[in-house]
């Protein structure tokens, strides 16, 4: 459920600033002018956490504070104060009555974030409503790792990507990269001295700006330990030494929640291109059946009725791909899409051994395929499957 | 029992007043504050003609002021010109120069209310905490040009002029003489 944030000022440029800050938060602001507002405004709406002003007209932040401390019903709401009034025997006084937390003014919107974020869940908002990231918007990657020749790896290994790979040798220089700009993902050696890798987990759990942020775990196969409790506190996922990129990729996609369609779908010069990667095991398969549709759907809507389903780069052939192409040509048939194939010859052959695909015919290369469909008669004859 | 005022020493007002609009404007409005005049009624140095009560306002201003009661008494004005007022009214509220205007004079009093309140406070505050306990007024706002701020007799005025970036802000503090 959405938190509330009650603030309470008679200011209303301090309401304004209030509800600037949280605004990338999923929360609901309301406001009140002064504290008899804010009290009725309290007992409706049941806040999360209230911003408190002590210096207001009708009734001040003190006398609100004390009323609300006093309401069996109101008292747990837990309230910090906001105000410009910070000497410290009216600190100490106020205190008293109970606050979880004193912000004097002037504040920044960050400390106002992070003291929240102690008292609420607060969740980012995830950027506009419907368009998913996808695997060509650029993201930021935090590794932290005393060995820079794992980052020099990681880094050589995911450079045909958009994303920016920042080294950090300590749990320190981290956490002033964090604080500074919140990376989109962290993966982080366990094996950094004094059990810091854990530390830093806690820390990036505990900060408003990163609780969510995906954090990956970096260790050697056989630390089964050390695997077993990053596992245990929540660790994304952990990726084991020596690091197998592709997998690795595949791994920050999922966490950042990626559109990975991209990998396999495409519109080009007006087809519809469907293409299977090299190796197609089932976690791709999962993948592709994911999108088929809704991407084949998405291209008739925008006019193109014309697929290649492109197979050439398949190392083998299997039952899972078998069945997932059959499921691919019998969707063009029913969306009235003319299709055609394109394979390789060690995958023609392999198609012989079929039942199933015994039938199929391939054209050799894409530009075949794609002037294939010039020709009248071409492309029903070659959609046998 | 409030303080006799001529306890407290000019270094004392310059010090926090100096403290509280460099700290509110960093914080606030990312913009460095340096005080580079200055004027106390009484005091050996002649007022500089930037300071006095005739040159203040020549250019339309937008004054915020808070007070302060209890050990100490006594008001601070800040002024501002009126294109400043609404370059900072921007900036606090993330508004574009359009949407300020548009907005209207309420939105900027409201704005300079608040940046006077968190400056007195920050003043008080340093007061508060070297022994002088006093409480914050609600701000209030005085607009216009070519008006002058008189004190009554029995109080003393310090005025502190700052280079904001370029941009001029005077801070005009009166405290009431004690018994």
């Amino acid at each position: 459920m959405r938190n509330k944030i009650l603030t309470v000022d008679d200011s209303k440029t301090v309401r304004i600033i209030v509800r600037k800050t949280f605004k990338s938060y999923d929360c609901e602001i309301l406001e009140a002018a002064n504290g008899v507002e804010g009290l009725a405004l309290a007992a409706k709406s049941m806040p999360d956490l209230i911003l408190l002003d002590v210096t207001m007209p009708v009734m001040d932040g003190v006398e609100m504070l004390t009323k609300l401390k006093s309401d069996p019903q109101l008292k747990g709401i837990p309230v910090m104060m906001l105000t410009a009034e910070g000497g410290r025997d009216h600190v100490l006084k106020i205190a008293k009555i109970g606050v979880r937390d004193y912000i004097v003014k002037p504040f920044e919107e960050d400390v106002l974030v992070e003291k929240a974020g102690r008292i609420i869940d607060l969740k980012p908002l995830v950027d506009g409503p419907a368009k998913a990231r996808s695997l060509t918007d650029p993201a930021t990657i935090l590794v932290v790792e005393d060995k820079p020749a794992i980052i020099q790896q990681i880094q050589e290994g995911l450079k045909h990507t958009p994303w920016k790979i920042i080294g950090a040798a300590t749990q320190g220089e981290a956490i002033d990269y964090c604080s500074k700009t919140p990376p989109d993902l962290v993966i982080v050696s366990l094996s950094l001295p004094e059990e810091s890798a854990f530390a830093l987990f806690r820390l990036l759990r505990t900060n408003v700006k990163t609780k969510y942020t995906p954090v990956f775990g970096l260790v050697v196969k056989t630390e089964t330990g050390t695997l077993q409790q990053a596992q245990t506190v929540g660790f994304t996922t952990v990726i084991t030494k020596p690091i197998d990129c592709s997998d690795l990729e595949s791994r920050i996609a999922k966490a950042m929640n990626l559109d990975t369609s991209t990998r396999y779908f495409s519109i080009e010069e007006g087809f519809f291109v469907f293409k299977m990667p090299e190796n197609c095991t089932q976690a791709v398969l999962a993948e592709i059946a994911t999108y088929l549709k809704p991407k084949l759907t998405e291209a008739v809507d925008a006019g193109h009725n014309r697929a290649i389903i492109n197979v050439s780069a398949l190392r083998t052939l299997h039952m899972g791909v078998i069945k997932q192409l059959v499921q691919a040509m019998q969707l063009c048939r029913d969306a009235s899409v003319n299709y055609v194939l394109v394979g390789n010859a060690q995958l023609v052959s392999e198609c012989k051994g079929f039942e199933e695909t015994r039938t199929w015919s391939f054209f050799e290369t894409v530009e075949d395929a794609r002037a294939s469909f010039g020709k009248a008669t071409a492309a029903p004859a070659l959609a046998t499957a | 029992m409030p303080a006799a005022t001529h306890e407290i020493s000019e270094t004392l007002i310059r010090d926090n007043i100096t403290r509280a609009v460099c700290d509110v404007f960093k914080t606030m409005l990312q913009r460095t504050a340096k005080l580079d005049q200055m004027s106390i009624s009484g005091g050996p140095e002649e007022c500089p003609p930037a300071l006095r009560d005739e040159n203040l306002s020549q250019k339309p201003q937008v004054v915020g002021t808070v007070g302060f009661l209890g050990d100490i008494n006594g008001l601070i004005y800040l002024y501002f010109d009126d294109s400043f007022a609404k370059g900072c009214t921007g900036h606090l509220l993330g508004m574009s120069p359009a949407e300020v205007i548009e907005a209207g004079d309420e939105v900027i009093n409201d704005a300079i209310g608040e940046i006077t309140n968190m400056t007195v406070g920050s003043f008080k505050n340093g007061l508060c905490d070297q022994g002088y306990p006093c409480k914050l007024t609600i701000p209030s706002i005085l607009r216009g040009s070519n008006f002058s701020i008189e004190p009554i007799s029995d109080s003393l005025r310090f005025i502190y002029s700052f280079d904001a970036q370029g941009e001029r802000l005077v801070a005009d503090i009166i405290l009431k003489v004690g018994e």
